[in-house]
């Protein structure tokens, strides 16, 4: 998505675009949080097989680490990947729509999103209220439970958030097909996913193949 | 209404929401949620539903999904696409459809290091063609081999999705690992067979390009060498015990990051990689922990045992209704992603086909094939359209064209599994005796 | 439904889910049989559903399931999550003098009737209804026998709970894996050997195929598992299904040492006639110092850990006088 040029931009519209990128700089800085965790866990991984194979030292509870830090990497970054439209979905059908009907569909979608996100995040919250109030602990080296059940709840009034934005934007596409989509992720054509995962590809390569808007699809 | 029934409405809302383009993870979650209300109540079932998410992603065993994917990521940054294309070339490339055979050791290669069929037919895409096109292949065969050597990366490990699998069926992660191996490896040769055979019947499909001298074959196999640590690592330190798969994991990263540093990867790039895992990996948990909730329903609902009764019950043998079953994921399979596909059928179709007697690490080989053909197969076949995209002169109907023979390559495949399970069973059998 | 059978209770038709892992096993035969008897009993009207392989919740968050009521029955081991139920605890101290399964069963039954568990135990809306009972543990393991206790020096074992703790002081590395893991572990090397329930745990999870030795008398200490209703359940249920559930319960813990007997008898003979299997006796001598130093310590520290949380020192006193009968 190019940037958006907000003079041209109702009032609505361009706080719209600006809660928006405010939001999704928090969201990047979680997936960042979530990033730098993957990294950590590598490396105590590697710390861990060469302190077991060559000191016949492990590191003392390491599973129960691992389980520690995986909450970060497993939800935080659940909103950031809804903004960027990276959540699977099946496509076939509702990317043959447009115009209204399509908006009005994401309206929807994006309903049964909230409704199920909100359900759900409060009984997440629950189930971290009974191991923060009563007691839960990892097994081998007694460590609390309750800071990763809470980021699932941390996680999950984070995407809510998101899916307010997404729900403003697709109205506002609904009520006015013809303006520039703001705060909602596109559907991606075959060719758009095909260049992410060129993206990916050469991702190491010095030149770039950009196939999206270049009419090479048929 | 009974149980079985609120499954089965359940099981239909399911389909239909996932039709209308509502994303799969949330899909799951409410039907799952509302269908154990229906059958527990409304504090009990939404109470147990929301244990859910935490509970199932935090498992020591999923931790090997970050690492496998990073490993995928940091991968294209070590320049191993051209040096495994060199040797590849270099070694096969005198035989008839040389070159196109070349790619597909080189793919096969590429698979021991990543796990994105997609991102590797868009690579080799750029690294093998061009060099097909010029030696005057055909294009067709070019973009076939590319496509299909792409999905490779599914089933020679490292392959998130063989963990997904393993996660979602309650197998050893290690032994679906294990298993990939060597079916991994007959798919590649299966495909070489096939081109050998074409350009012998058709020379002029793809002719066979002279030996260098051997000299410039060795110089050729330095540069592949990291492909090598990584399998070895990988492979050895779980079939030694040395390490579990998620540490085999982390050290298979470790190695690929230190390549890629070693050749130039600056930390903007690492990073880049970093957020891409954390965001494809984020995805994952959440469709394992949705489609969870809804397995959790169905188990209230007593769905899959009726399923399997009934399939059990059928007059046919076996292997028919197998034959049916794959049927079925290849009609999915043209419209779905493969590994909302898996989630979403596994929890039903899983205990049915072990009630049958099949053998549950060997049914995870053969479904992870038929999400490879899935990638290949029209009308959203994804690795055909990314090699038509990096290519603009070759169009998708060539590409598609072009497949047609590795499709039935990969039907053949599948077929000698169903009649040689051993294929897939000898390693990790032999690994665990 | 079923009143062509003898119905020795009459009742309301009632049914029950009870959340399991794992496969039907000599473990699970306790649950089984209340499950048989109260139908029987009740012509079928009292039912109690099993569901195995962590269908209804993750073995780790049974109590949570309870809480909230997801099912009426489950059963889980104080060891998966010390911080859940801590009074429990003092039962998977290392080297308890539980001699064998009935003293085990008068040991459980005081600790979980104590104040302070049901009080715990009542925070997830859990009542407790009877222990499965698990047999003292051994060592399995691969490579050279060990002949005393200073050859487990160095050694990896899969150690859970206080007996981590009991290895640690013989210089042991202890780790705890869940038991689906433990094939692969000892028999690929991460571990040296495995701490499971004598007999009938090595033979379920085929560790006697790929083991060298075993040994006999370590009596190394249990974890306890108990099975628990959900409050609001069971005092929904009429006073003679209760009482039921009373009168079922002997006949289940026959049930469970039945079947562990019959496991034991079996195993045994197997293994004593397998040339490849050692049977070890470390010299009493030897153990009685292994307990001096892993016993009494190890339940100190787990006392003064949580003492003022929980009563530990009367929880521990009431086991080791139950233990001698008291
Ligand atoms: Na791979
Ligand atoms: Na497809």
């Amino acid at each position: 998505m190019a940037d958006t040029d907000l003079s041209e931009l109702s009032l609505g519209a361009r706080l719209l675009a600006k809660v928006d990128a405010w939001v999704f700089k928090v969201e990047s800085s979680f997936n960042l949080m979530s990033a730098l965790v993957i990294l950590g866990l590598m490396m105590l991984a590697v710390v861990q097989v060469v302190g077991r194979k060559i000191f016949n030292h492990p590191i003392e509870g390491y599973p129960d680490l691992v389980e520690f830090a995986m909450p970060v990497f497993a939800v935080l970054s659940i909103a950031y990947t809804q903004k960027l439209g990276g959540h699977i979905r099946m496509e076939f059908i509702i990317g043959r729509f447009s115009g209204r009907l399509l908006w009005f569909l994401e309206v929807l979608g994006t309903l049964i999103a909230m409704f199920t996100i909100a359900i759900l995040c409060w009984y997440a919250y629950t189930h971290f209220l009974r191991a923060w109030n009563i007691g839960d602990s990892s097994i081998n080296i007694d460590l609390p439970i309750w800071p990763g059940k809470i980021l699932f709840v941390i996680a999950f009034i984070s995407l809510q958030i998101r899916l307010w934005i997404q729900l403003a934007g697709f109205i506002r596409l609904f009520l006015y097909p013809n303006s520039k989509p703001i705060g909602v992720p596109i559907i991606e054509t075959v060719d758009e996913q095909a260049q992410h995962e060129i993206d990916a590809g050469l991702a190491g390569e010095d030149e770039k193949v950009n196939i999206v808007g270049s009419g090479v699809s048929r | 209404m009974d149980e079985f029934t609120i499954g089965l409405v359940g099981t239909l809302a399911l389909l239909l929401m996932v039709f209308a383009g509502v994303r799969v993870f949330i899909v799951a979650a409410l039907v799952g949620m509302f269908g154990t209300i229906a059958i527990i109540g409304w504090k009990a079932g939404a109470g147990i539903s929301g244990t859910v998410p935490h509970s199932k992603s935090i498992n020591y065993a999923l931790g090997v999904l970050p690492m496998f994917i990073l490993i995928g990521f940091i991968a294209y940054h070590g320049g191993l696409t051209h040096a495994l294309f060199r040797a590849a070339r270099a070694w096969v490339g005198w035989v008839p459809g040389g070159l196109a055979v070349a790619s597909v050791f080189a793919t096969a290669g590429f698979a021991a290091v990543s796990g994105a069929s997609t991102a590797t037919a868009a690579v080799f895409s750029r690294v093998a063609i061009p060099h097909m096109l010029e030696h005057g292949y055909d294009r067709r065969l070019a973009a076939g081999v590319v496509a299909a050597g792409g999905t490779l990366a599914s089933l020679i490990p490292p392959s998130a999705i063989l963990v997904i699998y393993a996660i979602i069926v309650e197998e050893s992660v290690g032994t679906l690992i294990l298993a990939g191996f060597l079916p991994g490896i007959v798919s590649a040769l299966i495909y070489a067979l096939l081109i050998i055979g074409q350009c012998m019947w058709k020379p002029e499909l793809g002719r066979a390009i002279p030996s260098p001298p051997m000299s410039e074959r060795m110089a050729s196999i330095p540069g592949t060498i990291p492909i090598f640590v990584v399998v070895a690592v990988i492979f050895y330190s779980m079939y030694s015990g040395t390490a579990t798969p998620t540490e085999a994991g982390a050290l298979g990263a470790f190695v690929v990051l230190v390549v890629a540093l070693v050749k130039g990867m600056k930390w903007g790039a690492l990073k880049e990689a970093l957020l891409e895992t954390a965001k494809l990996t984020v995805m994952i948990f959440a469709l394992i922990w949705g489609v969870l909730i809804f397995v959790r329903f169905l188990g209230y609902a007593g769905l899959p045992q009726a399923f399997s009764e009934f399939v059990v019950a059928l007059p046919f043998p076996p292997v028919v209704v197998m034959i049916f079953i794959l049927l079925g994921y290849a009609v999915l399979g043209m419209f779905m992603d493969a590994i909302g596909m898996l989630l979403l059928t596994l929890p039903v179709v899983h205990p049915a086909v072990i009630a049958l007697g099949y053998d549950p690490i060997w049914f995870g080989i053969i479904v992870v094939k038929m999400c490879e053909v899935c990638l290949i197969t029209p009308p959203v076949g994804l690795n055909c359209y990314v090699v038509a995209a990096v290519r603009p002169d070759i169009p998708l109907g060539d590409v598609f064209r072009g497949i047609g023979p590795f499709f039935a390559a990969d039907v053949v495949t599948i077929g000698l599994f169903l009649a040689f399970p051993e294929i897939v069973l000898w390693l990790p059998k032999l690994v665990n005796s | 439904p079923g009143s062509a059978q003898a119905q020795e209770v009459k009742g309301p038709e009632i049914t029950w889910r009870m959340s399991l892992w794992g496969k039907r096993r000599a473990f699970t035969e306790a649950p089984e049989y209340v499950s048989k008897a109260v139908s029987d009993a009740t012509g079928g009207n009292f039912n109690i559903k099993l569901y195995y392989g962590q269908q209804l919740s993750k073995s780790k968050e049974n109590l949570d399931g309870i809480s909230v009521g997801a099912f009426e029955m489950a059963s889980f081991c104080a060891a998966y999550h010390p911080g859940k139920n801590k009074p429990l605890n003092v039962l998977d101290l290392p080297f308890l003098p539980l001699a064998n399964l009935d003293i085990m069963r008068k040991v459980h039954d005081v600790i979980y009737k104590h104040p302070s568990s049901t009080k715990a135990l009542a925070k997830w809306n859990a009542k407790i209804y009877m222990s499965m009972m698990l047999p003292q543990y051994e060592y399995m393991g691969k490579g050279k026998p060990p002949a005393s206790v200073a050859d487990f020096k160095g050694k990896r074992l899969r150690a859970l709970g206080g007996m981590g703790a009991a290895a640690k002081k013989i210089g042991a590395k202890p780790t705890s894996m869940p038991a689906s893991e433990v094939y692969t572990a000892l028999q690929r090397g991460t571990v040296d050997a495995i701490g499971f329930p004598y007999t009938y745990t090595f033979a379920a999870y085929k560790l006697d195929e790929i083991s060298d030795w075993y040994t006999t008398n370590m009596s190394l200490g249990t974890v306890n598992c108990p099975i628990v209703f959900n409050i609001d359940s069971y005092e929904a249920l009429p006073a003679q299904y209760k009482k039921l559930l009373d009168d079922v319960q002997d006949g289940a813990y026959e049930a469970q040492k039945a079947a562990y007997a019959a496991k034991d008898k079996v195993n045994v003979a197997k293994w004593a006639a397998d040339p490849k299997l050692t049977a070890v006796k470390i010299p009493e001598n030897q153990m009685a110092e292994f307990r001096k130093q892993a016993g009494r310590p190890v339940w100190e520290e787990w006392v003064k850990k949580n003492e003022g949380r929980i009563p530990a020192q009367e929880l521990l006193d009431l086991v080791l006088k139950t233990a001698k009968g008291g």
